[in-house]
């Protein structure tokens, strides 16, 4: 089986930051693969490891997120693909999954995995996007993926419970983070991926026919308004705990 | 007359809460700028579902019902919701933001060629669009997006307007829809449910959430008491959804579900930013740690420092009284 995982180097929202009229500084330079799609790649290395099969990473991004393909590479991808952009450009969610319909219009391949959303944006939208485009049939915000007979067996979480899904190739899944535990690069895969090919391809390149203007556009950042400073209760746990239930009651009405 | 129309979400025979405050920014809205608020049911039983609907306070309920729409499946749901569009040509189409919508969102938009903006915590008409205000950064930072060009999709995050009310008996429109299984591409196999009778926790009032504190069976059945005496949904980090002490649909946060109880109380949890990103919009909350830095204590309202199999018995004792 072929796949292809999406990947994004994404800010660490761990990372102190601030905002300078209206902008926001990340006070580091911290980037680091996307944890939905760490996620992502690691399924697919399990079902590889399982199953046979060959896994390419694709990431569209500036220079400097060639590091993560390197990641991805050392974590057990075969190779990987830098669709290249300049240092400042930012795509909406339709922007990247245009620039990844068009890589993906002449590519021959059973799974595209995705992350269920990008963690400094939580948009969520990107995947199921990119599976409109190509015309695949999808699932979003997979918990487990089992191999049957070269089909997938997809376990969505939904709003109440569990969906079992069958799918066959052709298909895009997105993945969540409750997948699995995405393993650290060992020092021989780190090695290994040194000689991994990673392709280079200027977003230019794929962009005239498919991109459009952006419809969405962000124009501001604020911090979040601040909540009222509370108190806390230390002391014999037995006159704290009645204290406070007294006080929700009486103060807050709420129970 | 255009259109603002909200997709209206149904679970267990009962319209969602976050629906009806999707509806009633969109009824505020259609009344301010001229236009006409439309509510959409998509459901195997939709004509008994838009009774549910009655002075919600839109103008129209269009519905669409097929055997199809009993579980949540896209490639039917998508051709549903594109086809009313062809329909209502609508200027604005809102969901509430659920697991349900998010699997919709993207799809929907890439083939009617729309903006999206996904999980708004506000919105606004402007002229030529919608403006928003988004959480990122894991919801410590707030960003104002626009959307230009109509139609505009929008998913509003749960909590983020009162519910619909008004007093008019909106119309009711059917859409016809015709499909065939043959069209599915995908094959649902199983739904393992596994919240049942409980309460759900992105509508509850009052939500207990467990956290990696909450060590053992004893702990769960101390925040089982809790919420028995509070008759309150029960919520966990994820350190304990992954452990598997609880259930996947019950995590709250950034991967898991956004709440917006009256009152939160966080056992046993640190507050990792990723948990608080969904439950800061609670209105009061209680946090019991036994580490008196925890982050969590920054946003409590309450803050209790100390051992929870200690708190808890007299707490719970206490609610009692009060409750009793
Ligand atoms: C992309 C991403 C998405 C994520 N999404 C989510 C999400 O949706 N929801 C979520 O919850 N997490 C999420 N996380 C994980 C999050 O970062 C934290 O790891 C998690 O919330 C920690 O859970 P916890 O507070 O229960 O555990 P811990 O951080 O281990 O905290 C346990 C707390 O319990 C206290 N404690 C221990 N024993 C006692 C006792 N006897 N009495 C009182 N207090 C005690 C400790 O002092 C400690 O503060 C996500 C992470 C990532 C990277
Ligand atoms: N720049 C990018 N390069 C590769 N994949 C991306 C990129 N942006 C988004 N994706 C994919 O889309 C998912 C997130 O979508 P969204 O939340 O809409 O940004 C990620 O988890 C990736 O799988």
């Amino acid at each position: 089986m072929k796949f292809y995982v999406c990947i994004k180097q994404v800010p660490d929202v761990n990372a102190p930051l601030q905002i300078k009229d209206g902008e926001l500084i990340q006070d580091s330079d911290r980037n680091i693969m996307n944890a939905y799609d760490a996620s992502a790649l690691e399924e697919a290395i399990v079902m590889k490891e399982a199953h046979g099969g060959e896994i390419e990473a694709v990431l569209i991004g500036p220079e400097k997120a060639r590091e993560t393909i390197r990641k991805a590479l050392a974590m057990g991808a075969d190779s990987g693909t830098l669709i290249q952009t300049d240092e400042n450009t930012d795509f909406d969610s339709l922007g990247y999954a245009s620039l990844l319909a068009a890589f993906f219009r002449d590519k021959e391949y059973d799974y595209i995995l995705c992350g269920k959303q990008s963690q400094d944006t939580d948009a969520g939208l990107t995947g199921s996007m990119l599976a409109e485009l190509l015309g695949l049939p999808y699932v979003t915000n997979a918990v487990g993926i089992t191999v049957q007979n070269e089909k997938l067996m997809v376990k969505r979480q939904g709003d109440t419970g569990q969906e079992i899904i069958e799918t066959s190739s052709p298909a895009l899944i997105t993945c969540s983070n409750d997948m699995n535990d995405p393993r650290i690069p060992s020092l021989k895969g780190i090695m290994q991926s040194k000689r991994k090919p990673v392709d280079t391809i200027p977003a230019s390149e794929l962009s005239a026919a498919e991109m459009s203007e952006p419809k969405t556009r962000v124009h501001g950042f604020s911090e979040k308004p601040a909540r009222e400073p509370g108190k806390k209760f230390e002391g014999e746990p037995a006159e704290i705990a009645a204290q406070v239930a007294q006080l929700l009651d009486s103060a807050e009405n709420v129970i | 007359m255009s259109t603002l129309l909200t997709y209206i979400s149904i679970q267990d025979g009962k319209v969602k809460r976050s629906s009806l405050e999707t509806l009633a920014r969109c009824n505020e809205l259609a009344e301010q700028s001229g236009r006409k608020s439309a509510a959409l049911v998509i459901s195997d039983q939709a004509g008994k579902s838009a009774e549910l609907l009655a002075g919600c306070g839109a103008d129209v309920i269009y519905t669409m019902e097929h055997p199809i729409f009993k579980n949540h499946l896209n490639t039917p749901l998508l051709r549903a919701l594109s086809a009313a569009m062809d329909v209502v040509k609508p200027d604005l189409l809102a969901f509430a933001s659920t697991e349900g919508s998010k699997d919709l969102l993207g799809a929907l938009a890439a083939n009617r060629g729309a903006a999206a903006l996904a999980d708004v915590s506000e919105f606004e008409l402007t002229d030529d669009g919608v403006s928003a205000k988004r959480p990122v950064m894991a919801s410590k930072i707030i960003a104002s997006v626009q959307a230009k060009g109509w139609p505009v999709l929008v998913s509003v995050r749960s909590g983020s307007y009162d519910t619909a009310t008004g007093t008019t008996d909106p119309g009711i429109e059917e859409i016809p829809f015709a499909f065939e299984e043959a069209d599915l591409r995908i094959t649902l196999k199983e739904i393992l449910s596994a919240t049942g009778d409980k309460i759900d926790l992105s509508e509850a009032e009052t939500v207990i959430a467990a956290g990696r504190g909450v060590k053992d069976e004893e702990g769960r059945k101390l925040i089982e008491e809790l919420a028995d005496v509070l008759h309150a949904g029960v919520g966990a980090s994820r350190a304990l959804t992954e452990a598997g002490a609880y259930d996947a649909s019950l995590q709250i946060g950034q991967t898991g579900k956004v709440i917006s109880p009256q009152l939160y109380i966080g056992v046993g949890i640190s507050g990792a930013i990723q948990h608080v990103a969904g439950m800061t919009n609670s209105k009061v909350i209680v946090a019991i740690n036994k580490d008196p830095d925890a982050p969590i204590f920054e946003i409590a309202d309450y803050g209790l420092v100390g051992d929870l199999y200690k708190i808890l018995p007299p707490f719970i004792e206490e609610l009692k009284k009060i409750k009793g």
